[in-house]
């Protein structure tokens, strides 16, 4: 696929590093030409130096060409305009990273989309979204539901004397036939399990099933299941505002915001939430705002490092459920590996939306999940795919991709080694970084 | 998250592995005069097919007993691959020189190969009208597939290095300063450059073939010009054909050999504004036509214009070749007098545009010293100007500046230090520079015209090798090259 992407910023390289390892056609534009020269240098992609809002650097591009116009500059006014030019050169389809919620209403929909933006990625959206998903689902690690619920793929952190902690897959699976282990990530490092591979304390592991045994897994992974209702949140930014705007009558919010004039702008923004002027690295700061009643406390400042270290002084303080915003995707496994509830990373929440459209550009109604190092990806079996034509042991799939479940006639099931698949099913595929593309393959 | 082996400083296991592939491939091609020999009923058959087959089988073995724990290719790697590539393509290419009818010594046969690879064309061979057709393909090849690139002939047609490795092999082998990607993927920009050479090369051979020059010779000469080689199949060089009409054909062709081949890709593809609006393009013919007008007046005041070609085809055809780096000569270039021979000490230096076949320190490079030197001047007179080097309408980063001229003072030393070298294994003082002069701007022009003797065959073996290095020193831009002799290279 012909992909042009504007803007070279923190998202922009990222999708162009992982697009072109998933062997996407790349044309990375940006106006600044030393941030392009070290990508150029070291990546498979093509990189020009040009404004993203001007027609000729956007024709220099490819854009005519291109199956795929992505704009994720920092400016939302010039993500929009670039879409706008971009659908007017003959991009097949437009995103533009955006940064209010006007875009996104449904009511101005017929607006953006006459203005050429087919798409809009809204990061800080997105990451209230996986905030509140997190709150609710407060024993799980990630949570990625396909259809209403009936297939679940949930990320637990197995602990210490958890009752299948050190048991072996294959007689996991013997006596619990409604489980799919699809992935474990241990040491920082994401692998597709075998039968002969066991699940160890300190394991995040990727369980897919159906809506009916959601509670007999959080038993067997020893979890409870905790209401939350009253959340800390440090750093009053976007996302925070995001969050507070869409859960308030779920949740009570409370704010430390260290910045004065931050804090006088978030009456109006948020109305219902209490907002504290103090530096939440402090503990008496946080020990002032009740940190010990708090069901949940959520980092949510520019700085990772601050965020990560945060948590865990929230930790140790009492609070059982922490959420940090950690922008560096090298600190994220880190920070799982520190005992964080739940990461937060724009890029890779941008990323799923993208990836979505790159699976199934037609249908809307695909889901994506990036992880630090992995995919989860829902997808429809077109008929005459090649996925369609053995049973799933039969397949000879690479190592680095597993079937979990699919959802046939409105319901959800687990896939086993005799499953066929056929046409119409969707299918939730989970795989590692790099292995989308035969993903794609395997499905067209 | 991301692999975390980089234990080692080089990946060896996989540069041994891509070698053993890129061997694979050279023993393919070394088939070709195999069966060429056979036809033509020549024994040189046998030493080409026993040397594919070693070639073959050690690349086949490299290829299945290295079993690389990850591909993963970084900045070194990619130096010293692409650096090693084309030593090692040399040493087996130049096996079938020591085998043939007409043998000669190691060092001989390997600055043989290396001239073929690196498109010099300056041979040590005596008796070249007397060599197999075997040989005299095989020497082509080597121009034409070191003309575009072993590296990039590999990205072409190995998915398996589409990845950062195979950028940073391309990065260390293309010519150029900065090195344009005419197509996001690196496979697909290496596909497009090839096709435009395959089918410069497909066009050449046909026009030749239609002269006087039968089917073999065309195609020998085809990839010789193409390449800016600059190997014959005759001693006296295109000379011994006597048609203007072949001069011409090669006039145009080393021409275009001597252009980015990004912008013939373009202008294939219809876009021809880029060729207007090129700044390189347009001093590169500015050039040839100021070269040709001195040409022409110092033929005249020799009193060496006997017949028209004497100033139009001949002049143009040695300007064109010398600035290529081909190293065709006509046939009285030896008459025309010394400030002839200075002009083309110049033109040697220039070369013809980066990403070309050709050699030289690249018109590119030449563009950004005099811009920078007439900024320099102009200060000056006004020291607070503030100037910057324009090419092609856009201004050029100072970095770049430095690095340009940082390696045209590289390039003049390693000129100088060639030249003392020579001089120190006994060759007399203007053939050693000259030779030296000649082999890093992979020009290949006989050390003959200064009196020398024949060709390269007089200098002692040491010199050969001493000439071979600055081959490929001058074929991979020196950096390449260069950058393995560090310290830092080799430790951490």
């Amino acid at each position: 696929m012909r992909i042009v992407i504007a803007g070279a910023g923190e998202v922009g390289s990222h999708l162009a590093k992982l697009l072109s390892t998933e062997e996407q056609d790349i044309t990375l534009v940006d106006e600044d030409a030393a941030k392009l020269s070290v990508l150029d240098a070291n990546y498979n992609l093509m990189t020009v130096v040009g404004n993203p809002t001007s027609f000729s650097a956007l024709r220099e591009s490819g854009v005519p060409q291109a199956d795929l116009f992505i704009a994720v500059t920092p400016y939302e006014s010039t993500n929009i305009v670039s879409c706008s030019i971009a659908k007017t050169l003959g991009a097949q389809t437009t995103v533009a990273r955006i940064d209010s919620y006007d875009y996104m209403n449904p009511d101005n929909l017929k607006y953006v989309n006459h203005m050429g933006v087919d798409r809009v990625i809204y990061p800080e959206y997105l990451a209230a979204q996986e905030i509140i998903t997190s709150l609710n689902r407060s024993w799980a690690r990630h949570w990625f539901e396909l259809h209403g619920g009936q297939i679940i793929l949930a990320g637990v952190k197995l602990r210490e004397g958890a009752p299948i902690a050190g048991m072996q897959l294959k007689d996991f699976a013997f006596t619990n036939r409604h489980f799919h282990v699809s992935a474990i990530k241990r040491d920082h490092e994401t692998i597709i399990p075998r039968g002969d591979d066991r699940m160890q304390p300190g394991d995040i592991l990727y369980f897919t099933t159906t809506r009916d045994h959601v509670s007999d897994l959080i038993e067997l992974t020893g979890k409870t299941e905790r209401r939350m209702r009253r959340v800390l949140i440090m750093g009053g930014s976007k996302i925070a505002i995001r969050l507070v705007n869409m859960a308030s009558d779920r949740f009570r919010f409370k704010i430390i915001e260290d910045n004065l004039d931050i804090c006088h702008l978030l009456p109006q923004k948020c109305p219902d939430c209490e907002i504290i002027h103090g530096d939440a690295r402090d503990t008496d700061v946080l020990a002032d705002a009740g940190i010990a009643d708090m069901d949940a406390f959520i980092a949510l400042t520019p700085n990772s490092e601050a965020n990560i270290l945060t948590c865990l002084t929230a930790k140790e303080m009492g609070v059982k459920k922490t959420v940090a915003e950690v922008e560096n995707i090298q600190f994220i496994s880190q920070a799982e590996g520190l005992n964080i509830g739940t990461v937060i990373n724009k890029k890779l929440l941008a990323t799923s939306t993208i990836f979505q459209l790159l699976l199934d550009t037609d249908s809307s109604t695909s889901k994506c999940l990036a992880l630090a190092d992995a995919e989860v990806a829902e997808l429809e079996v077109r008929p005459g795919s090649k996925i369609t034509q053995a049973p799933v042991k039969d397949l000879k799939l690479s190592r680095d991709m597993t079937l979990a479940g699919l959802i046939r006639e409105e319901a959800g099931m687990l896939i086993t080694g005799n499953t066929t698949i056929r046409p119409g099913d969707r299918v939730l595929v989970f795989c590692l970084a790099g292995a989308l593309h035969k993903v794609e393959k395997l499905f067209s | 998250m991301k692999r975390h082996h980089r234990t080692l400083l080089f990946n060896v296991p996989m540069l041994l592995k891509v070698i053993g592939i890129l061997l694979i491939i050279e023993s393919v091609f070394m088939l070709f005069p195999a069966i060429v020999s056979a036809i033509y009923g020549e024994s040189d058959w046998i030493p080409f097919l026993l040397t594919a087959a070693a070639t073959g089988a050690v690349g086949a073995a490299l290829t299945i007993w290295m079993r690389p724990t990850h591909s993963h290719m970084g900045k070194r790697d990619g130096f010293l691959l692409t650096a090693s590539v084309w030593v090692v393509f040399s040493i087996f290419g130049m096996i079938p020189f020591m085998c043939s009818t007409n043998p000669v010594g190691v060092s001989d046969a390997f600055f043989e190969a290396m001239s073929g690879f690196t498109t010099t064309g300056s041979s040590v061979l005596t008796d070249i009208d007397n060599m197999s057709h075997g040989i005299h393909l095989w020497r082509a090849m080597m121009q034409w597939i070191g003309g575009m690139g072993i590296i990039l002939f590999t990205l072409a047609v190995i998915p398996m290095l589409n990845h950062s490795g195979g950028i940073q092999m391309f990065n260390a082998e293309v010519t150029g300063i900065t090195h344009d990607k005419i197509r996001p993927r690196i496979s697909q920009t290496a596909k497009s450059l090839w096709m435009t050479y395959l089918g410069l090369t497909v066009i050449l051979i046909v026009l030749l073939w239609l002269g006087p020059m039968n089917l073999f010779e065309s195609i020998c000469h085809a990839f010789g010009a193409i390449s800016t080689g600059g190997y014959s199949t005759h001693a006296e060089s295109i000379a011994a054909f006597k048609s203007e009409y072949i001069e011409i054909v090669l006039i145009i062709f080393m021409f275009l050999g001597g252009v980015n081949f990004a912008l013939i890709f373009k202008c294939v593809r219809g876009n021809f504004r880029d060729l207007h609006t090129n700044d390189v393009f347009r001093t590169y013919v500015g050039i040839i036509a100021l070269m040709f007008v001195l040409f022409v007046i110092s033929i005249l005041y020799v009193g060496e214009a006997h017949t028209w070609a004497d100033i139009t085809v001949e002049p143009l055809f040695q300007i064109v070749s010398t600035i290529t780096s081909t190293g065709f000569t006509v046939a009285n270039f030896e008459n025309w007098g010394t400030f002839v021979l200075s002009l083309t000490f110049v033109m040697m230096f220039f070369g013809a545009c980066a990403g070309s076949t050709s050699g030289g320190a690249k018109i590119d490079r030449i563009l950004y010293l005099f811009k920078n030197a007439h900024n320099e001047l102009y200060r000056c007179i006004f020291p607070n100007a503030v100037l910057s080097v324009k090419v092609n309408n856009k201004v050029v980063n100072p970095d770049l500046v430095n690095k340009v001229i940082a390696f045209l003072c590289i390039y003049m030393l390693l000129v100088v230090g060639g030249g003392m070298a020579l001089t120190a294994c006994g060759v007399p003082l203007i053939d050693a520079f000259f030779s030296s002069f000649s082999c890093i701007s992979n020009t290949g022009l006989g050390a003959g015209i200064t009196g020398f003797g024949g060709s390269y065959d007089l200098l002692p073996d040491i010199a050969k090798w001493i000439l071979s290095l600055l081959m490929l020193t001058g074929r991979l831009e020196i950096f390449t090259v260069l950058v393995l002799f560090m310290p830092s290279f080799w430790n951490r």
